[in-house]
């Protein structure tokens, strides 16, 4: 034991000391409590070691004399032994090299994270388990969930209320207007894309064509117009749409949402786009049922 | 040797230091870039009216409120449409992906809102959508849009950056009274869809309103 080692105990004491002081002085229980024991004790190893590793190194930077054989390459005239690679160095390294083989040809292409690929597996669970829980839902979920949809998807044209905002967008309230069903017989219809195809314009004329609009609006109640043979033939005697073949006059059956939703509509109102991607099939059964809610 | 040349050039030697320490970096991340911002198949740039629609949106400063930009996101694809590829902005310049939403996205506008509706809305949002703190742009149906602007972009970046816009696309007075036609048959098939009497008149006139462009410019956000 030197003067330097001495002077460096010293010092580690001191450092010791002086903590244990501030310790004691925040009135904390070093020797009651066992994790403050450990680490003071901790802090002392660390202190001692420090102090020790740094005496060792010190002394031999001051004793050490050069040995061994030098390279040839000289820098500004300080050279380099020619030293065996230490073991643990070339141990890792050459575990760094294995890995990052492995890593490079294996496992960064299979294992890659992908955004997309975690949207897509999120998407998948989520729409099975959309399908699951709701494969038999009643009535009051299929609204509950129809009302948030129409909220997101259609309010903005047909209004909060599903009212069309006075003339901007069909009306959900009733199934069709008396100019409506003018406009349709006058210049005939064909957007929907139902089996029956176009309608051609001028069915019926004049006060058939009237009579016959006064008829559908108001719900078909009452007599039926003779003229409305004109339209039977298609949309059924009951207005009903022949089982899907053609559009219903009397209500928002499933046959039409989905139609409409497909394909969107362009009419005297202007023109609604398809919803296609954005509504599923679950979804547009619950459209059906609000939709339907609004005009009962 | 070179190392011997580099280490008495401490410019070379950090410039040499950035090169190797990003190496990895460069060919992983700049080959990707370059693929993905490539234009979709089959992509068309923007027409002339589409142009200055966008013109029109950028000056009244649709972005500050309104991102273009779905994220890879359940909860933005079930409202929005699909999520947007970088592909789809290559020929907007510059791009509107914007930062905030107090509005809705618009990416997928055009899949969504028809022509009758924008007109409505930009009249009057809240009546359109109940609680929207949208301002109305009424002088947007008054005010005429840049249409000679817009082609000297479409132009400049034809040569500048070879979007693909065809050959009649030309720096001069006479290739541009060739095409003014076909910009204002693309505007009167929009006001055709539309009910206000002023912008129709103004169509017929061969002028281009604003809203006309703009709507021109929404619709084609699909």
């Amino acid at each position: 034991m030197n003067a330097l080692m001495i002077k460096a105990l010293a010092f580690a004491a001191i450092l010791m000391i002086a903590t244990i002081w501030v310790v004691m002085s925040l009135d904390i229980d070093i020797v009651g409590d066992s994790v403050n024991a450990i680490t003071m004790g901790g802090a002392l190893a660390i202190a001692v070691i420090t102090a020790a590793v740094s005496v060792k190194y010190i002394n031999q930077m001051k004793t050490d004399t050069a040995s061994g054989e030098l390279a040839e390459e000289s820098w500004d005239g300080i050279g380099e032994y020619k030293n065996e690679l230490p073991s643990g160095w070339a141990y890792s390294f050459l575990a760094v090299f294995l890995w990052s083989m492995w890593y490079g040809f294996a496992g960064y292409p299979i294992n890659t994270y992908s955004q997309i690929g975690e949207y897509n597996e999120e998407v998948l669970a989520y729409n099975t388990k959309f399908e699951v829980v709701h494969k038999d839902a009643d009535n009051a979920t299929l609204l509950e969930m129809g009302e948030s949809i129409y909220l997101v998807q259609c309010s903005q044209c047909h209004g909060n209320a599903g009212d069309g905002l006075d003339g901007k967008a069909q009306d959900f309230t009733s199934r069709m207007s008396k100019e409506q069903v003018l406009e349709a017989i006058n210049n005939g219809a064909n957007t929907l894309g139902y089996p029956m195809g176009a309608m051609p314009a001028g069915m019926a004329k004049g006060a058939d064509a009237e009579a016959i609009a006064v008829y559908v609006a108001g719900g078909m109640k009452g007599g039926q117009p003779a003229a409305f043979g004109a339209c039977s033939s298609c949309h059924g005697l009951d207005g009903k749409g022949n089982g899907g073949m053609s559009p219903s006059l009397v209500e928002y059956d499933a046959t039409l949402m989905k139609y409409t939703i497909q394909n969107g509509k362009k009419g005297s109102m202007g023109k609604m786009p398809a919803f296609k991607t954005l509504i599923t099939p679950v979804q547009e059964k619950a459209l059906t049922v609000y939709i339907q809610s609004l005009s009962n | 040797m070179f190392f011997h040349w580099l280490e008495k050039n401490p410019f070379f030697f950090a410039a040499a230091i950035s090169i190797v320490i990003s190496f990895a970096g460069l060919i992983e991340i700049v080959p990707n870039f370059a693929k993905a911002a490539k234009p979709l198949v089959g992509m068309e740039p923007r027409t002339v009216l589409e142009l200055a629609g966008k013109n029109v949106y950028m000056k009244d400063n649709c972005q500050s409120c309104h991102s273009q930009m779905i994220r890879p996101f359940k909860s933005e694809t079930d409202r929005y449409g699909d999520y947007s590829l970088s592909g789809e902005y290559a020929y907007d310049r510059p791009f509107l992906w914007g930062s905030k939403r107090t509005g809705p996205d618009l990416h997928r506008i055009g899949n969504y809102r028809s022509t009758d509706w924008h007109e409505n809305h930009m009249l009057a949002p809240a009546d359109i959508v109940p609680g929207s703190i949208m301002p109305a742009y009424k002088h947007q149906f008054t005010n005429i849009a840049d249409i000679e602007t817009a082609y000297a972009e479409a132009v400049t970046v034809k040569n500048a950056f070879h979007t693909p816009y065809g050959p009649e696309f030309k720096r001069t007075r006479a290739a541009w009274d060739a095409h003014r036609p076909k910009v204002l048959d693309d505007a009167k098939a929009i006001a055709a869809d539309m009910k206000n009497k002023d912008v129709k008149e103004a169509v017929a006139n061969g002028q281009v309103p604003e809203i006309v462009a703009l709507i021109a410019y929404l619709n084609s956000l699909k």
